[in-house]
């Protein structure tokens, strides 16, 4: 397969890639870049194991998108949400209300649940539905992962609160 | 865990792209969103030679305002943009529910209208991995000569699954298909057939480019049935419009989708609602009728006795949605 050259923004890092027409935007950042936090499931768009944020921070998954078709582009994986060697706020979140059991489909319902609080700070029961409605657990379910999201809020006013002092 | 060998190629201007597909014939297939282009390269159920993507051009993804109340939706255009979009909400809410009832949010951030009008078949026999189909014998999709769902039929009898055309029927919107030779005005009720296999009039060499709904100031209503609510292909979808106010109306039309290859526009329930008006007795009289007209349920997600009596519930609804707009 002929390969071409594409630049990628990942987590604020430059990449610029060699990358062959039949390799998804999914294969790119497992594979030729090697950040593995985003999982490879279906494959198929069927569970959203492998979601990641777009450059306007909205869940897309990446399994089903030509990698090519993100030459420019900037997206952030799940390894992109930490700074400084903090966890984000919808992650502590996670932690403190138990939204993880295997983990296998965390990454993925993380940045779907960041691209909630992304777009709607406050979200309502409804926003929350419809944005995790395309990802999937098997084994926490959504209940915990929606107290979770409602969290976010809360712990990122409060660490507003604590810079302003 | 790649994709089927093939070319990729962005086209960075309407002109070149037509050339592509006027110089690729049958081998190129256009990518909109990708979410069905390369589910179906996965399944090996599309191998294009050259996959032909529309996503750097930009006068594809405009909606643009006309000056008669209508509007034109370049067919590129992201299916949670128009979701969201003003005027869409505004002028046409049936049409924008049907945008909504696509997929999952993270699939309609991806998909465009383009994409979901041109929705290629879908059966619940062929849609499965390659091991699972190497179960069966190939079927017309997969080079073979015969149609699972029935096997004495002479053509491919998988569905229509697509949920914006039903809308966008009942409103009466023109698809604008370009090519290199030229451009044609085709409405969305004459744009599908009944062959499961070519489903559509669109030429291999032709780009759907936009889409133009006329004013309308109708009521309308879209339900939509499926497994489940917040990600799923439709069991039985409908979209209904009407005149008048309350029960009073004199011309009513009923699209079901989901159901055959095509969709399926209803003559006899709304020539009896048209009558009658919009009371309970004329609706159940409206429902009743509907058997003949959906013909035998082949394609079968579900169970052919289930899909029928939600098809009878869906247009029962829909019709007490209009008189309650
Ligand atoms: C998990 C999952 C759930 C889904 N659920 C639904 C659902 O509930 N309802 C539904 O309707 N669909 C559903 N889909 C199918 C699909 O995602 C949507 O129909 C979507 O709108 C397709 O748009 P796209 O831009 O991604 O299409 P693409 O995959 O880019 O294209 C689809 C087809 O249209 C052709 N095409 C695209 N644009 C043009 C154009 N401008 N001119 C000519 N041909 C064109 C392509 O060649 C291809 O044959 C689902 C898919 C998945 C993976
Ligand atoms: S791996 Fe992408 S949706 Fe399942
Ligand atoms: S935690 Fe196991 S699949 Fe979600």
């Amino acid at each position: 397969m002929a390969k071409h050259m594409m630049t990628l923004t990942v987590n604020g890092d430059v990449y610029e890639l060699m990358v062959s027409d039949n390799q998804t935007l999914l294969d790119v950042i497992r594979d030729t870049i090697r950040l593995k936090g985003t999982k490879r499931g279906c494959t198929t768009g069927a569970c959203g194991v492998c979601c990641v944020n777009n450059a306007k921070g909205e869940a897309v998954l990446s399994c089903i998108t030509h990698a090519l078709e993100w030459d420019g582009e900037s997206i952030t994986t799940i390894e992109g949400l930490e700074a400084n060697g903090e966890l984000d706020a919808i992650q502590k979140a996670f932690i403190e209300f138990g939204a993880v059991q295997c983990g296998f489909c965390t990454p993925g319902v993380i940045m779907s649940a960041k691209a909630i609080v992304n777009k709607y700070p406050e979200p309502t029961e409804e926003q929350m539905n419809a944005g995790l409605a395309g990802v999937l657990c098997r084994c926490t379910g959504h209940v915990k992962v929606k107290e979770a999201v409602r969290q976010d809020h809360e712990l990122r006013e409060a660490a507003r609160h604590a810079a302003a002092k | 865990m790649l994709l089927p060998d093939h070319q990729y190629v962005t086209t960075n201007s309407l002109k070149e792209c037509l050339r592509l597909l006027a110089e690729s014939r049958e081998k190129a297939m256009v990518v909109g969103g990708g979410t069905d282009v390369i589910f179906n390269m996965r399944l090996k159920l599309f191998q294009p030679d050259v996959a032909v993507s529309i996503r750097k051009l930009d006068e594809l993804q405009q909606v643009e305002e006309l000056t008669n109340g209508g509007l034109r939706i370049g067919a590129g255009a992201r299916l949670a943009d128009l979701a969201e979009h003003p005027a869409i909400n505004d002028r046409y809410p049936a049409f924008a529910e049907s945008v909504r009832a696509v997929a999952s949010t993270h699939i309609r951030n991806m998909a465009t209208l383009g994409g979901n009008i041109c929705l290629h078949t879908r059966c619940a026999y062929t849609n499965n991995s390659e091991e699972w189909r190497k179960g069966l014998n190939s079927c017309f999709k997969t080079e073979g000569k015969i149609c699972h769902v029935i096997q004495t039929s002479s053509r491919c009898l998988a569905i229509n699954n697509a949920d914006t055309p039903l809308a966008l029927i009942i409103l009466g919107a023109v698809l604008t298909l370009q090519s290199a030779g030229g451009s044609r005005e085709v409405p969305i009720a004459e744009f599908y057939t009944n062959d499961g296999m070519d489903n559509t009039v669109l030429r291999p060499d032709e780009l759907l480019t936009h889409i133009t709904i006329p004013p309308v100031s109708d009521r309308t209503a879209f339900l939509k049935l499926a497994p489940r609510q917040g990600m799923d292909f439709a069991t039985v979808a409908v979209a209904a419009r009407c005149d008048g106010t309350g029960e009073k109306v004199s011309k009513v039309s009923i699209v079901v989708g989901s159901i055959s290859t095509n969709p399926i526009i209803l003559h006899e329930p709304s020539r009896i609602v048209s009558e009658q008006g919009l009371g309970d007795e004329a609706i159940s009289a409206a429902v009743d009728s509907i058997r003949d007209e959906l013909g035998p349920l082949t394609n079968l997600f579900s169970r052919a006795s289930y899909k029928r009596q939600m098809a009878n519930v869906l247009v029962r609804r829909v019709l007490v949605a209009l008189r309650e707009s």
